[in-house]
């Protein structure tokens, strides 16, 4: 026998009754009340805690049930796998394990899958708008016209049109000309094809040839919409942050998307490596020229890393050089050079 | 004349009960992408209303995950759009941004719907009765009217759709009343506006006297005042609401609520967020436990009373607005 409270559901009046099961039949007794439910009919609420539970009548009635053990005792139950789960602390402290996992994993392989099926699907119009809005807050603060003179451009440009092709590929170039003396030498594509070019890298090197190099990378960044997938991908890890920590603020939200979404990653310099490699041989050059120009670029840059007083916004920059095990890279694309 | 009774909320729930529950519809929510959070939103509410308890009856909660499944993709959809079309061009953004607001009182209309009418205490449900046209008034018309008059019509608006949302919810047959004015709006937020004038001058002193250093406390302050709107808002609002001749009542005070936010705020950075339920159930507690009903008479006996009326409704339209949307 088990104590619940009875509601009708057409008035807010409570009445205490008793609960028996008879033959599959549940009896509900008390003074003036004698109502039978077959236990089938019986809509038994999960349990929740140690929350009252519900029995749900089929004519929208219930009963709150608090004698958690009485009921228990009384009705066949079974607990099922989500209920065992949500009552037991052992699951409680695996579950906090098993969510990190999978967000680090979700974070290593589904984010970067998605983003690579979505960039791959980005229309144009998309791609040059992120190009555009990219390149207007680059030269609003970071970047001053080249000082480079008009017919120096003209050749570079020239130059990197005549290359030949790898099949496949699909994008409008723009070499664009840009200074910024804080930042050191670099070069860098943005998701619509422009590559802007600055004059410390074009001052690095004799060798127009190494421009070429560096610029088929870049280039490879593109074919690969390597600059949309960090967008989306930034973009997620933001909104999955927020989603979980909104409850606390919302500024926290954007330091970690930032921290973590620096700059491409090794596997994409790798793709971007591998991209520059292929089309300098296809146009009968040396996949050599781009380590050099690594090189000089790794060079260039170390004084600057030791002082460590690049002001943060510089370091967006560091998607060419300063990307770590430059030497590993050097023997994947110019076996021998070291 | 009958005797008035002080029925205050009682709050049962337990920290760590409901971190066990949290965590592993945390872990089923990430592990299926998002789509239990909907099954997980259900079982949170559950816990919550069955734990809240008024003179000796808990509430319950009737929502279908399949319902704010639904919601939520509507929401993630149009959140999804506006972002895209923003990035694309500040025109198009804008223009999706004009369209989602012009829904969006519809929408909050369809919430309000399925949160009332999916609640219920003692096997009576709640209703929500307020109609499109008032809500474009109240969420559309007056918000415009309080960004063109740079925010000095702010406490009108917020007092027009308090007095929307609780006028136009009943329990059973029995509706809501809202009895605060426009003026008691503007007192709370002229004192806010007050502390915030003594403060901006305070300030300036400092800095003219040389100790600029404390300016750091200033996000003290702000919080301090933050609070002060985040308890004296919810007691004006509950202290003014009344259902039938019942009055219900809110005494939050500053201090309490500032140490429990403050508390919480740390714990959960601390603990990654694990802190989190624990923080939840604490504030709902300190909310809840502060706030009652004043009963005329027997509360039992009144909800009795009731009977003719309630039987007389029928049954409700069921499952017709199943829809929930949170934005």
């Amino acid at each position: 026998m088990t104590a619940a409270l009875y509601f009708d559901g057409k008035t807010a009046a409570a009445h205490p009754v008793n609960l028996t099961l008879e033959a599959q039949t549940l009896l509900l007794r008390a003074d003036g009340i004698e109502l039978q439910w077959r236990l089938s009919d019986v809509q038994i609420s999960e349990r929740l805690g140690n929350t009252p539970r519900l029995l749900t009548f089929p004519d929208g009635s219930h009963c709150e049930v608090t004698d958690h053990a009485a009921l228990d005792a009384m009705l066949p139950h079974r607990r099922d796998w989500l209920d065992r789960m949500q009552h037991s602390l052992p699951w409680a402290l695996l579950s906090a394990v098993l969510i990190v996992a999978a967000l680090l994993a979700a974070y290593r392989y589904l984010l970067p899958w998605g983003a690579e099926v979505l960039a791959q699907r980005a229309p144009a119009s998309v791609l040059q708008q992120m190009g555009r809005s990219t390149l207007e807050t680059l030269d609003r603060f970071m970047l001053q016209p080249s000082t480079l003179n008009a017919a120096r451009q003209q050749t570079l440009t020239a130059k990197f049109a005549a290359l030949r092709p790898l099949p496949g590929a699909d994008m409008q170039y723009n070499i664009l000309f840009r200074s910024a003396p804080g930042a050191g030498p670099n070069a860098f594509a943005l998701p619509d094809g422009t590559i802007v070019l600055l004059d410390e890298l074009v001052a690095l090197t004799e060798d127009d040839n190494e421009i070429l190099a560096v610029l088929a990378h870049e280039r490879g960044h593109v074919e690969h919409r390597h600059g949309a997938r960090m967008v989306l991908q930034s973009s997620a890890v933001g909104l999955v942050i927020g989603w979980y920590m909104g409850d606390v603020s919302s500024l926290l939200t954007t330091i970690p998307a930032a921290v973590l979404e620096a700059g491409y990653s090794r596997d994409m310099e790798r793709e971007a490596d591998e991209y520059a490699a292929h089309m300098l041989q296809h146009n009968t050059l040396s996949p050599c020229l781009l380590t050099d120009m690594l090189n000089k670029l790794e060079t260039a840059h170390q004084p600057n890393e030791t002082a460590a007083s690049q002001p943060d916004a510089y370091k967006v920059m560091d998607y060419l050089a300063s990307h770590p095990a430059t030497g590993e890279r050097a023997t994947l694309l110019c076996p021998g050079s070291r | 004349m009958q005797q008035q009774q002080e029925h205050t909320f009682e709050f049962t729930a337990d920290g760590w009960e409901y971190f066990r529950i949290w965590i592993v519809n945390l872990l089923l929510t990430v592990v299926t992408l998002g789509i239990y959070s909907a099954w997980a939103k259900v079982r949170r509410l559950q816990y919550f209303y069955r734990n809240t308890r008024l003179a000796d009856a808990g509430f319950e909660y009737h929502g279908t995950p399949m319902a704010i499944l639904k919601g939520r993709l509507i929401g993630a959809g149009l959140l999804l759009i506006y972002v895209v079309a923003g990035n694309l061009n500040p025109v198009v953004g804008l223009v999706i941004a004009l369209l989602i607001s012009a829904v969006m009182p519809w929408l909050i209309v369809r919430s309000l719907r399925f949160k009332l009418h999916n609640s219920s205490y003692r096997g009576l449900r709640f209703a929500f009765t307020g109609s499109d046209r008032d809500a474009y008034r109240v969420f559309l018309l007056f918000p415009i009217l309080t960004a063109l008059t740079l925010y000095l019509l702010a406490p009108f608006t917020h007092q027009r759709i308090k007095q929307y949302q609780h006028c136009n919810s009943q329990f059973g047959t029995t509706p809501f009343d809202f009895s605060a004015s426009v003026g008691n709006f503007y007192g709370v937020y002229l004192k806010v506006l007050g502390m915030m004038f003594v403060l901006g001058i305070l300030a300036a002193v400092l800095v003219a006297a040389g100790l600029p250093y404390f300016l750091a406390l200033l996000p003290i302050a702000m919080l301090f005042i933050g609070i002060y709107l985040a308890v004296s808002l919810p007691n004006l609002i509950w202290n003014s609401t009344s259902l039938g001749e019942h009055t219900f009542y809110s005494r939050m005070e500053v201090r309490p609520y500032l140490w429990i936010a403050f508390t919480n705020l740390l714990g959960i950075v601390f603990t990654l967020g694990l802190f989190i339920p624990f923080a939840d159930v604490r504030m709902t507690r300190y909310k809840l436990e502060h706030m009652g009903l004043l009963a005329q008479g027997d509360l039992a006996e009144f909800v009795a009373g009731q009977e003719q009326q309630i039987s007389a409704t029928g049954e409700e339209t069921a499952e017709m607005f199943d829809v929930d949307i949170s934005l």
